[in-house]
């Protein structure tokens, strides 16, 4: 049972981002891909949620073994896939509470809830993020604070229970206080019937999220995968000591 | 009244006075009116001519009707009425068919009377009221065609002291081809009264051709407060005219809300006249479209007093072929010191086939004021709806989701909770394509299995938004 990415080659407007991506995360995993600005880490993680203006152009992806490339991106999210957005759209007069609903309904199609069902989920999963009751009076993301925003992607994800998640720069942005609290509930989320896949730029989330698996995106490749140790040797020496690296050093970054 | 009157014409105009045995000073007042309709273009701006063709008509293609013809209205309205209405005032084409006060609200004088009753009646009354109509002819031609040619109309006056507090309601349901539906509706409400207003306007059957033309002018009196609703379902061969003069005294409160969403041509004109101090009025405007329905509104605040407060929002959403102009513009003069005005438009259009345009104007002569206007044209943003879909959300449903949010920032600020209400569930009918009626919410709210997660806006729109000094 795995999220699996073969040999992918995406187009944006014509021009090739990403050039040959081999990627799998099985349940239970925490992957981290990592990299430089303008790797393609964030070209991944649209182009698995099947974002239109991302073309794949060879290559396939697989959610336990079924393509989903011809998917919507709404048919890609009832298989089970989930994306935290970097940056989370505001939509204005969609209250956080009907959207929620309307999320959850789908994702739980089979099981019908009530909504004394649903508002008592919605209530827990409020508490463990530290999150008030007032979101759910406010417009989708309308006027977010950036933790506010980030958070409520980890309420939604909290929500759907997706089989396997991928964050894309979920830490950035946040001071230290509001990434701790979003990287204890990616922690609470992680578990043997789910994989994750955690894209981020920099380091300092790794603190508190460990993968298990650490991979380096440069030029739309994934040049280097290891274990957690990757991430330590990232920290110490950054990137240029991975072969083919030619880019800016980011180590640094805390 | 014969069935026929022929044209729109001088003669038809005598006929019409004389057969509802109108005084001479409002025969007088119809011939000078259609001298008025006769002179001036349909659009005297010159800012405004080059949109002048979304709300072209010929008026020849329709008939001048008047009747004397007896419905039964209870079969008549059967499906537009729940059966226990009261204080409503119920209309078949031109016909004032029925109307019905609570024993208490007549016994406190309110008056509900079809308008040619009404002159008769109170006669000194309307002729003052005449003499200085809100709704005028001399700068509006269709104003001035209503000021000519009405065949119905309400006189509807709350006396000074009066809170009616349930509102009161106009129906009018349309049920013939080849008619001419010309209605001037006066409503006075007294010092330190409130008024409820709910207006509705069906069409019976989707193939009836008609034109239908309306004057309404409200009379706030010092302190008063009224909200009025109006909501615009006519057939799709429907001409639609509105001219709206709202005046208000001092400390006057109105808020007015019109909801369009039929006829095939639809043109409105709302004045709001601010001309006592104090007087505080909120305008909203909410429309949308298919096929290939043309939309043309013209809304202007006027401050012409101290301490004055206006705002009006306009929102809609344009799919298929059809159009909307947009026209507001706000003016204070320079005796209305210390007044706010604000003015938005805001289209969403579905289809690159819709079109909608806005022109929004200031004209101020006084700097100790705060003034803004905004407005845009967009399209459904790609990005919210590949967001919501990323969700599990199916395209359609997402799309819904958008477009009825999109409303929602001016829906939220309705007053009236059966206004705000009844306008959701009639612009999700049209989302829908379905064929609603305000009556139908009744049943459709007895199966519902909660209540609306309502997000009320609070925002100040004087502070959120540049400041004209």
């Amino acid at each position: 049972m795995s999220l699996e990415v073969r040999e992918l080659h995406v187009a944006v407007e014509g021009k090739e981002i990403l050039r040959g991506v081999n990627l799998k995360v099985g349940k239970g995993e925490v992957h981290a891909l990592m990299g430089p600005n303008g790797s393609g880490k964030s070209t991944l993680a649209y182009t698995l949620m099947g974002h239109p203006k991302y073309q794949v152009t060879s290559g396939d992806i697989l959610v336990d073994g079924e393509s989903i490339l011809t998917l919507t991106p709404d048919k890609r999210a009832r298989k089970g896939l989930f994306l935290a957005f970097q940056y989370p759209v505001s939509v204005q007069g969609v209250s956080m509470f009907s959207f929620l609903r309307a999320a959850y309904n789908s994702a739980h199609a089979q099981s019908q809830p009530t909504i004394f069902e649903f508002k008592e989920k919605l209530n827990e999963k409020l508490k463990m993020l530290g999150m008030g009751e007032e979101i759910l009076n406010r417009y989708l993301n309308e006027g977010f604070s950036g933790g506010e925003k980030k958070r409520a992607e980890i309420l939604q994800m909290a929500l759907i229970e997706p089989k396997y998640a991928v964050l894309d720069e979920t830490d950035s942005g946040l001071d230290i206080d509001a990434l701790r609290i979003v990287a204890e509930g990616i922690n609470k989320l992680s578990g043997p019937e789910r994989g994750i896949l955690l894209i981020t730029h920099y380091q300092r989330i790794l603190r508190y999220v460990k993968p298990q698996f650490v991979h380096v995106m440069y030029e739309g490749k994934i040049i280097e995968s290891g274990g957690e140790e990757l991430s330590r040797l990232l920290e110490e020496k950054g990137y240029s000591w991975i072969k083919g690296y030619k880019g800016e050093e980011v180590s640094a970054e805390v | 009244m014969s069935e026929l009157l022929g044209d729109f014409s001088e003669s038809s105009i005598k006929e019409v006075s004389t057969s509802l045995k109108e005084p001479e000073w409002l025969l007088r007042f119809r011939l000078k009116s259609f001298e008025y309709f006769l002179s001036l273009p349909p659009e005297t701006n010159p800012l405004y001519t080059k949109y002048a063709y979304v709300s072209q008509f010929n008026i020849p293609d329709f008939p001048y009707s008047g009747s004397g013809r007896q419905l039964d209205f209870r079969s008549t309205f059967e499906g537009y009425l729940i059966g226990n209405e009261t204080n409503i005032a119920i209309s078949a084409n031109e016909n004032v068919m029925h109307t019905e006060l609570e024993a208490d609200v007549e016994g406190r004088g309110v008056v509900v009377l079809p308008l040619s009753q009404a002159v008769s009646r109170y006669e000194s009354r309307l002729r003052e009221i005449f003499s200085r109509k809100v709704v005028r002819s001399e700068n509006e031609k269709f104003a001035a065609f209503v000021n000519a040619f009405f065949n119905t109309g309400l006189y509807i006056h709350v006396p000074d002291g009066i809170s009616l507090g349930k509102p009161l309601r106009k129906l009018r349901l349309t049920d013939r081809p080849e008619t001419s539906i010309i209605d001037q509706t006066v409503i006075e409400v007294g010092e330190d009264s409130s008024l409820v207003f709910l207006e509705e306007e069906y069409s019976k059957n989707d193939s009836d051709k008609a034109i239908h033309a309306s004057n309404l002018d409200v009379l706030g009196g010092r302190n008063s407060s009224v909200d009025i609703s109006s909501v615009h379902m006519l057939g799709p061969e429907v001409v639609s005219i509105t001219n709206r003069g709202l005046r208000l005294d001092e400390g006057c409160r109105i808020t007015d809300s019109s909801l369009y969403l039929g006829s095939s041509v639809s043109r409105a004109r709302t004045n709001f006249l601010l001309s006592g101090r104090g007087a505080f009025a909120e305008g909203f405007e909410i429309f949308f479209t298919d096929g290939k329905q043309r939309y043309d509104f013209e809304t202007n605040l006027l401050h012409h007093s101290q301490d004055t407060t206006g705002s009006t929002h306009a929102r809609g959403v344009l799919r298929g072929e059809s159009q909307s102009i947009y026209k507001g513009m706000i003016k204070i003069v320079e005796t209305a010191k210390n007044s706010r005005s604000y003015l938005a438009h805001h289209a969403m259009i579905l289809e690159r086939t819709a079109k909608s345009d806005a022109i929004p104007g200031l004209e101020i002569d006084t700097n100790e004021v705060k003034a803004t206007h905004s407005a845009s044209v967009a399209q459904l943003d790609e990005e919210q709806l590949f967001y919501l879909m990323s969700r599990g959300i199916e395209q359609e449903e997402a799309r819904k989701m958008i477009v009825l949010g999109f409303f929602e920032p001016v829906l939220s600020r309705i007053p009236v909770e059966e206004t705000r209400e009844g306008t959701r569930f009639m612009i999700e009918g049209k989302w829908h394509r379905e064929k609603r009626r305000l009556v139908d919410r009744i049943s459709v709210l007895g199966f519902a299995e909660e209540a609306r997660h309502e997000v009320r806006q609070k925002e100040d729109i004087f502070e959120r938004h540049y400041k004209y000094r």
